[in-house]
């Protein structure tokens, strides 16, 4: 017997169309169930023995030899070492050298620490030195060569692990500068940036993107020091600041450097994150363009000094980098080794406007330029600046490259005019003499291939620099110094600047960042809890 | 024979089953009336962001990049500023009027440059065909294949980032969508009897797609430029959201965006009200656009109607 519903066609109930969508449904789920789950949940955390950085600038090499930025240099220094480093205090302390001594006034006696060896097992030696010298020296328009003198030159002794940096000249902060020759491989070095990553370092390459400005660093299992606490490091680039911050905040990076004031102040007080402050060594300024034919108004240093008048460098350090940087009171950074106060900025528009006028140099138009990232709150500062100009008649464009653009080429001159170029140079060996040395020592030989500072070359301020930089007695150099400094000043090289302070933000398991002035910090001594 | 149970005149004495509600429940009515509502919504959103937009020199509001570093990051109406400040003390109402004076400059201009573009080289490729079809076709889809946005941002590294730069950049990405309308109305209206007779009264190729051809397409290709405003305002802010839009301190809405992101957790004004601006804008033009296209289409068909009806 059947009921009326069973036979009624029209009665609704499992159909064979239902069935196929139900089970393709079902099928559906299954399949793309799992992978959603997983875009909803926390992606790309570290696990417990990886310590994630997130860069500001991308790391483009592990090479130091273009590729100079503070953070880089934490990086390249875990892969490749030198024979010296500077530790606390930025004092020099010895790596691949267990000797380091002036001998002669113009030559150090170096001897390699033994056992000292690359991660693929071969031995570091005195040929390795002398060869990374020569491919450093032959780099144009490197950063580092312009803190250097003159580069020594390796002189072996019968001792194989044993040489001499000899110079023409004494240069008796040898030790501290040769913190930023990396060693390679004879072999395997070139006058150009390196893309390989074989270092002697406690860390080796695992994986490397430099395109994007990714590497996976791996414990180097031969290395000839203590074994490092950390078993991988992974780097990121993360140009933008909000990123870096949401980043930080979900544990996906644990550590962020270089951070602005107002990223600082999104975090501050948040469970799980803390920040590291020190004062820092790096200057940025507001540099004048030292190429301008000598009938152009910046070419007078009345001019420059007028239009500083202008810059309210109390607001911008307390508005707009919210405390994060200190005053620039002389040419480079007071707490450097050897630096002196020379002056200070003043605000004061009337006397500015007054005194453009006075040397007809009112309507003015100025072009400035600057990078990306160069400084943190870089686009603020640049705009705040040339509203305050905007104030005493002068008006001012921006241009603004972005990181990768062409501003090298600008820089020195071969890109197109411009003004004043918002600039920061670090000072990697914790000295004013160095800095000095790198930016207000350009000679006419240096301006030929484009290798002095924005176009600055004034030979008695150059005699005096080299005249201090080969001084041996401590006392009579920094009195060379200090003379030298208030002759810069003099000229007005800078329309404003100032000393960021260092700001590093870390989640909490992450333990004994040692960070230093230079804005860098030594990577074996990072730990991880947890 | 009867006729009983049809309903023949359930509503009023109308010899038709069909009643009121089921005419207010068809399709095409309803239709209309969604259409009518996008058309005012559209209407409104438009003229919320466009009005202020080009009144904004005689508001009464601050000009776009006055500074006052005391008064940074001022929440909502705090102190006279309905939108609040920025980062360096600017009105950021201002500063969002300012800039979309200069994203709807870049937009109106690129879809009028485009369109021509668009209309003159799908016209030609219609309606002579041949070699210059050719031609026309393969380049349009040459330039449909490239990843727009990569290739802006190559030709404003190449060439500057100015505003007339970013114009003729956008004006020449947008170009295809209008040449690929114009040229498929066209091979529709060429073959019609009124071209014939031109052609038999002896008019050139050229004057007759200029005087004939191009006025029946112009009105629907025309709607598609509207909805490519949008479009275009969008691909400004994207440029200057990715830096290479026109040079500081030009307020542009990318840029206002751009830079606010870095205060996301603790300004949020800075990012949402421009991006709310921005999506009011958009969503305005394309529901004008879809209401004008289709409401179009209905006034057409409904002309077409009665002239049918009254030749019969």
């Amino acid at each position: 017997m059947t009921s009326d519903a069973a036979l009624d066609p029209y009665t609704p109930g499992i159909s064979r169309r239902g069935l196929l969508r139900w089970g393709a449904l079902g099928g559906g789920s299954l399949a793309l169930g799992g992978p959603l789950a997983a875009c909803a949940g926390p992606t790309g955390l570290p696990g417990p023995g990886t310590l994630t950085l997130g860069l500001t600038r991308s790391l483009v090499s592990l090479d130091n030899k273009l590729n100079q930025f503070d953070a880089a240099v934490t990086v390249q220094r875990a892969v490749r070492q030198a024979l010296t480093t500077l530790g606390p205090g930025l004092k020099p302390r010895l790596v691949l050298a267990d000797r380091f001594e002036m001998t002669e006034p113009t030559a150090w006696t170096v001897r390699l620490r033994k056992g000292v060896r690359y991660a693929d097992g071969s031995p570091v030696t005195v040929e390795d030195v002398d060869t990374a010298l020569r491919m450093y020296g032959k780099v144009n328009g490197s950063f580092l060569l312009g803190l250097f003198p003159e580069l020594p030159e390796v002189e072996k002794t019968a001792d194989a692990r044993t040489f001499r940096l000899r110079t023409e000249r004494p240069v008796p902060i040898l030790d501290r500068l040769m913190a930023n020759i990396h060693i390679t491989p004879a072999d395997a070095n070139k006058p150009e940036e390196l893309q390989s990553g074989l270092g002697s370092g406690p860390y080796r390459v695992a994986r490397a993107n430099s395109g994007a400005g990714e590497y996976t660093l791996a414990r180097n299992p031969r290395y000839w020091g203590p074994k490092p606490p950390l078993e991988t490091v992974r780097v990121r680039y993360v140009p933008e600041e909000s990123s870096r911050v949401v980043a930080l905040r979900s544990g996906e990076l644990d550590v962020v450097d270089t951070l602005s004031p107002d990223a600082a102040e999104q975090l501050t007080g948040l469970p799980g994150v803390s920040l590291e402050r020190g004062d820092g060594v790096r200057v940025c300024q507001l540099f004048y363009n030292f190429r301008k034919p000598k009938n152009h108004p910046l070419s007078d240093p009345r001019v420059r000094q007028a239009l500083a008048y202008a810059i309210d460098g109390e607001a911008l350090l307390r508005d707009v980098l919210a405390d994060s940087a200190s005053p620039l009171r002389g040419v480079v950074p007071t707490n450097l080794d050897g630096a002196v106060e020379t002056g200070s900025f003043t605000h004061d528009p009337a006397r500015a406007r007054a005194l453009l006028r006075r040397h007809g140099a009112d309507n003015l138009r100025l072009t400035f330029m600057w990078e990306s990232g160069e400084f943190a709150g870089d686009a603020s500062v640049m705009e705040a600046v040339a509203d305050m100009l905007g104030d005493v008649g002068v008006r001012v464009t921006l241009k603004q490259f972005q990181p990768g653009g062409d501003i090298l080429k600008w820089r020195q001159g071969r890109g197109g005019d411009w003004d004043v170029i918002g600039n920061g140079f670090p000072s990697p060996t914790g000295l004013a003499l160095t800095c000095l040395q790198g930016m207000y020592a350009g000679t006419a030989e240096k301006e030929r291939t484009r290798e002095a500072f924005m176009g600055y070359v004034f030979p008695k301020i150059a005699d005096g620099i080299e005249e201090a930089s080969v001084e041996v007695d401590d006392a009579e150099r920094q009195r060379k110094l200090a003379a030298v400094q208030k002759a810069i000043w003099d000229t007005w090289p800078a329309l404003w600047g100032f000393v960021p302070k260092t700001l590093l933000a870390r989640r909490g398991r992450v333990r004994d960042v040692g960070l230093l002035p230079t804005n860098s910090y030594d990577l074996t001594a990072v730990h991880l809890e947890g | 024979m009867t006729t009983a149970g049809i309903p023949t005149a359930r509503t009023g004495g109308r010899p038709s089953a069909v009643t009121a509600r089921d005419l207010a429940r068809a399709t095409a009515t309803r239709r209309r009336s969604a259409n009518r509502v996008k058309l005012w919504a559209g209407s409104v959103c438009t003229a919320l962001v466009v009005l202020p937009i080009l009144l904004a020199q005689l508001l009464p509001l601050p000009d776009a990049n006055d500074q006052e570093l005391g008064a940074r990051r001022l929440p909502p109406l705090t102190e006279g500023h309905l939108f609040g400040t920025d980062q360096l003390g600017r009105d950021l109402l201002s500063r969002v009027l300012h800039g979309g004076q200069v994203s709807l400059t870049v937009g109106v201009l690129a879809v009028v440059v485009s369109g021509l573009i668009g209309i003159a080289a799908g016209a030609a490729a219609g309606y002579f065909g041949g070699w210059m079809d050719a031609v026309v076709s393969r380049v349009l889809e040459a330039q449909l294949a490239l990843p727009l946005l990569m290739m802006l941002l190559l030709v404003v590294a190449l060439f500057g980032s100015s505003v007339t730069v970013i114009t003729a950049v956008i004006a020449v990405a947008q170009w295809p969508e209008v040449a690929r309308l114009t040229r498929s109305l066209v091979l529709v209206e060429r073959e019609k009897p009124y071209v014939a007779a031109a052609r038999v009264l002896g008019l050139r190729g050229l004057t007759i797609l200029a005087r004939h051809v191009v006025p029946n397409v112009v009105r629907p290709v025309s709607l598609v430029v509207l909805l490519l405003l949008a479009q275009a305002v969008l691909l400004e802010s994207a440029l200057s959201y990715l830096g290479a839009g026109p040079e500081r301190p030009f307020a542009t809405w990318g840029r206002i965006i751009s830079d606010g992101q870095d205060y996301l957790t603790t300004s949020w004004w800075l990012i949402t009200l421009p991006g709310l601006v921005i999506a009011l804008l958009v969503v305005g033009v394309n529901l004008l656009g879809d209401a004008l296209r289709d409401g179009g289409g209905r006034t057409s068909r409904t002309k077409a109607a009665k002239a049918d009806g009254g030749t019969a």
